[in-house]
C-alpha cells in the first residue's frame, strides 16, 4: 500500500499506441503500458517519436538527451525503458527487476517464437489483419523447420484470425494445416464449429470419421450454450437499452456506436 | 520613487495609515459620506462634517457592513458594503497619494483585527478600483501585525516575552503576547491575541470616577496576565491609551521592572514594515510566525517516492491560511483512503486523519489517480477534496469525487 505524487506534466500531443489504440497522456501511462505490453514497445523504443515525446510533452528534457546518448551507442531499447521507467518513479525497484525478467525472457526466444510472441500481442488488441501477415510471414520462415508443435499453433493462430474477420473457409484450410501438425482435438472442435456457423463449409471426410456421436452431440451443446451466452451479453443489452431511447437520443447514440465499430474494424487492418 | 509602499489598520472605529517612505500617520474615522445630489464622496472628519450639517449621508461600521455582506441605502440608491469599502479605501489612499505625488502603489497591506474571508475577498475586489495589482494587496490580522512590529525593533526588545495591551475606539480590550522560540529547526515566533472579557467605553474616562473606574478593570486584567512571567517588554495602543493620565495604578503595575513602549499605529506600522518585506527579495524576518491569520500545524501525507517513504507537505506552520494549500495528482496503489499527518508545533500533538475514498472505483495495478486538493476556510479547518481523475485512455474517470472538513 503507498502513494505517489505523479509529475507535473502538461501533455498537449500525446502518444499514440497504435497496438493498444490509446492515447498516452502522462509519464505514468506510458509507464503502465510498457510494464504490462512490453512487446509493444521492444522494437520502437528507441523511435525518435518516443524521444520527442519524452523531452516535449513530458517535459524530461535532461532524459531524453541521455537517451538520445544511448540509443547513437547502439543500447538495447530494453534498457532504455528501464532507464525512463526509473526516471518516472511509478513503479517500485522489485517491480522494475520483474520487468527486466519479462523482458529479458522475450530476448531468449528464438526469432520465430519472438516472432510469434509480437504476433499473438496483435491478436489480443484485434489487430487481426496484421496478425495473419505476420503468422504468414513466419510459416514462410519456417517452412523447412520439423517442429511440428509450433508450426501447428501458428497456423491455428492464423485460422482464429480468419474467423474472427468471418473468413470462414481461410480459417478452416489453416484449422486443416494445424490439425495435420498437431493433431489436437480441440482443433478439430473448431472446425465442427465453424460448419455451425458457416452452412456452407462440410467437413471433410476423413476428419468427419474421427468425430464420434458423443463428441458431435457435446460440441452441439457448447455452440448453443455460446450462443445463448452471446444473446445475454452487456453489449447485446446496451443495444436493446439504445433502441427503446427516444429517436433523437437514439440516432445519436447510434451514430456513436457506428462510430466506434468503424473505428475498431479498421484497426483489424 | 517607484511606488507607495503602506500599510493600513483598518477597524470599524478608525483607520490609520502608514508609508513606507517617512514616519508620517493618517488617522480618520472608518465613516464614508455621500453629499446630497452630488457624487461626491467623503470620509473621516470631513464625512462626520457634512452628515452633521445635513450636506450627505454618511455610513459607518464598514468593515462589519462588509463582514456580513451587508447594504446602505443613500439617496434611494442600494449600496454594497464593497462599493463604500471601495469609496472610502479610494479616498484614503488618496492622502498618501497627493503627499508623495505618485499613483502607484506597489504593495498595500491591510491589517484587520481578524483575518476574515468575505473581507479579503472585498479588499482584492477593491482593488482594481483602487488602481493597485490584485497580488499587491493583501491582508493580515492585527495579532500579525503586532509581531512584525516588535521583530521590526531592537533585538533586546524582544528577548522575553512581549505583552501589548489594546484599547481600541471601538470599546474593545485586546491583550496580544508574543514570544520567540528558539533552539528549533527553524526559530519560531508564537503570538496570540486574547479579547477581554471585561470591557469598557472610552467615554467613562473622561470622567473622575469613570476612569478610576477604568484604571480599577484595566489593573486587574494586568495583574492576571503579567504575573509570574518575564517580559522584555510592553506596548500599549489604541485610542484609549492616547492620553495614559487616567490610568496612573495600571502604568505602575506595567511599568514595574518592565520597559512598556506606547505606540498609537502600532497595527498600521507593522503591516508597513511586513508589506516593505514583501517587496524584497530575500526576507528580513527568516522565522516560522504562527499567529491568528497562520496556520499552527504541519499538514503532511506519507509518500512514496525512489523506494523510499517521505513526507509530502501540504500546508506549513506559519503560512497564511487564505494562502496556503496545495493541488497534487497522487497514484493510490492498493489503498482506498487518504491519511493526513497533522503536527503541532510541540511534536507531541501529533495526530492522523484518514479519508475514506467511498464510492471510488476499486482499480489495481497503480491505476487510481486522483486529484487532492487542499485548502482551508480559516486557520484551524482545513478543507479536503478528492477527485477520481481516471486513467487516460486506459481507464476514463468516474467522476467520483470525496470532501470534507478537517479539524486541525
Amino acid at each position: 500500500m503507498s502513494v505517489i505524487v505523479c509529475r507535473p506534466e502538461q501533455v498537449v500531443h500525446p502518444y499514440y499506441v497504435e497496438g493498444l489504440g490509446v492515447n498516452i497522456h502522462s509519464s505514468q501511462e506510458f509507464c503502465y503500458a510498457i510494464y504490462h505490453h512490453p512487446m509493444l514497445f521492444l522494437d520502437k523504443f528507441a523511435d525518435q517519436s518516443v524521444i520527442d515525446f519524452i523531452r516535449d510533452e513530458l517535459g524530461m528534457g535532461f532524459l531524453a538527451a541521455r537517451m538520445e546518448q544511448r540509443i547513437k551507442t547502439k543500447e538495447k531499447p530494453e534498457e532504455l525503458m528501464l532507464m525512463f521507467m526509473q526516471e518516472c518513479d511509478y513503479y517500485t525497484g522489485a517491480e522494475l527487476n520483474r520487468f527486466r525478467q519479462t523482458v529479458t525472457s522475450f530476448r531468449r526466444m528464438t526469432p520465430l517464437e519472438y516472432a510469434k510472441a509480437k504476433t499473438d500481442y496483435l491478436v489480443r488488441f484485434k489487430q487481426y489483419g496484421k496478425a495473419i501477415t505476420g503468422y504468414e510471414a513466419i510459416l514462410e520462415e519456417a517452412d523447412d523447420k520439423k517442429d511440428d508443435l509450433f508450426i501447428g499453433k501458428v497456423w491455428n493462430n492464423l485460422g482464429a484470425c480468419y474467423a474472427r474477420i468471418f473468413q470462414f473457409q481461410k480459417a478452416m484450410d489453416a484449422y486443416e494445416k494445424a490439425y495435420t501438425r498437431k493433431k489436437d482435438l480441440k482443433i478439430l472442435e473448431k472446425m465442427y464449429h465453424l460448419t455451425c456457423l458457416c452452412p456452407d463449409l462440410e467437413l471433410k471426410d476423413r476428419y468427419r470419421s474421427l468425430v464420434s456421436q458423443q463428441l458431435k452431440e457435446q460440441w452441439d451443446k457448447d455452440f448453443d450454450q455460446a450462443g445463448e451466452k452471446a444473446a445475454g451479453s452487456e453489449e447485446l443489452k446496451k443495444l436493446d437499452e439504445l433502441f427503446q431511447k427516444d429517436s433523437i437520443r437514439r440516432a445519436e447514440a447510434a451514430g456513436n456506436l457506428v462510430e466506434e465499430w468503424k473505428k475498431e474494424y479498421r484497426a483489424m487492418g | 520613487m517607484d511606488g507607495l509602499i503602506l500599510g493600513l489598520d483598518l477597524c470599524d472605529g478608525y483607520t490609520q495609515m502608514v508609508c513606507d517612505q517617512e514616519e508620517r500617520t493618517w488617522t480618520l474615522p472608518t465613516v464614508v459620506c455621500k453629499k446630497k445630489n452630488e457624487d461626491q464622496w467623503l470620509v473621516g472628519e470631513a464625512a462626520f462634517a457634512a452628515a452633521l450639517t445635513g450636506d450627505g449621508v454618511m455610513v459607518d461600521k464598514l468593515v462589519k457592513l462588509v463582514m456580513k455582506d451587508g447594504t446602505a441605502t443613500i439617496g434611494g440608491i442600494k449600496y454594497g458594503g464593497m462599493q463604500l469599502m471601495a469609496q472610502f479605501l479610494l479616498k484614503v489612499l488618496a492622502l498618501a497619494r497627493e503627499e508623495y505625488q505618485t499613483d502607484r502603489v506597489k504593495r498595500l497591506l491591510i491589517s484587520a483585527p481578524k483575518v476574515d474571508a468575505r473581507l479579503l475577498e472585498c479588499l482584492q475586489r477593491c482593488a482594481d478600483y483602487l488602481g493597485i495589482p490584485k497580488d499587491k494587496v493583501s491582508l493580515i490580522s492585527h495579532t500579525e501585525s503586532f509581531m512584525y512590529y516588535v521583530l521590526s525593533q531592537k533585538r533586546e526588545v524582544w528577548n522575553n516575552q512581549i505583552g501589548l495591551f489594546d484599547l481600541s475606539a471601538d470599546n474593545l480590550l485586546c491583550y496580544y503576547e508574543m514570544k520567540v522560540q528558539r533552539g528549533m529547526r527553524q526559530t519560531t515566533v508564537v503570538a496570540e491575541r486574547e479579547q477581554m472579557e471585561e470591557s469598557f467605553s472610552l467615554d467613562i474616562i473622561k470622567t473622575p470616577p469613570g476612569a478610576k473606574l477604568a484604571d480599577k478593570i484595566l489593573c486587574s486584567c494586568a495583574g492576571r496576565l503579567l504575573q509570574k512571567k518575564t517580559f522584555s517588554s510592553v506596548f500599549l495602543t489604541g485610542k484609549g491609551f492616547e492620553d495614559l493620565g487616567w490610568a496612573e495604578e495600571f502604568m505602575k503595575l506595567v511599568c514595574a521592572r518592565r520597559r512598556v513602549y506606547g505606540e498609537s499605529a502600532l497595527f498600521a506600522k507593522g503591516a508597513v514594515y511586513r508589506a516593505a518585506d514583501l517587496t524584497r527579495e530575500k526576507t528580513a524576518y527568516p522565522y516560522v510566525c504562527v499567529c491568528e491569520g497562520r496556520l499552527d500545524s504541519n499538514v503532511t501525507m506519507r509518500v512514496l517516492h525512489k523506494d523510499q517513504e517521505n513526507q509530502l507537505v501540504l500546508a506549513s506552520a506559519g503560512e497564511t491560511w487564505h494562502e496556503a494549500g496545495k493541488e497534487v495528482e497522487l497514484i493510490l496503489d492498493h489503498q482506498d483512503y487518504l491519511e493526513f499527518i497533522i503536527t503541532a508545533l510541540d511534536p507531541k500533538k501529533k495526530k492522523t486523519v484518514k479519508l475514506v475514498l467511498e464510492g471510488f472505483p476499486k482499480r489495481d495495478d497503480k491505476t487510481l489517480k486522483v486529484l487532492l486538493k487542499v485548502g482551508f476556510l480559516d486557520e484551524r479547518t482545513m478543507t479536503v477534496a478528492v477527485k477520481d481523475q481516471g486513467f487516460g485512455d486506459f481507464f476514463p474517470s468516474t467522476g467520483a469525487c470525496v470532501r470534507q472538513e478537517v479539524m486541525l
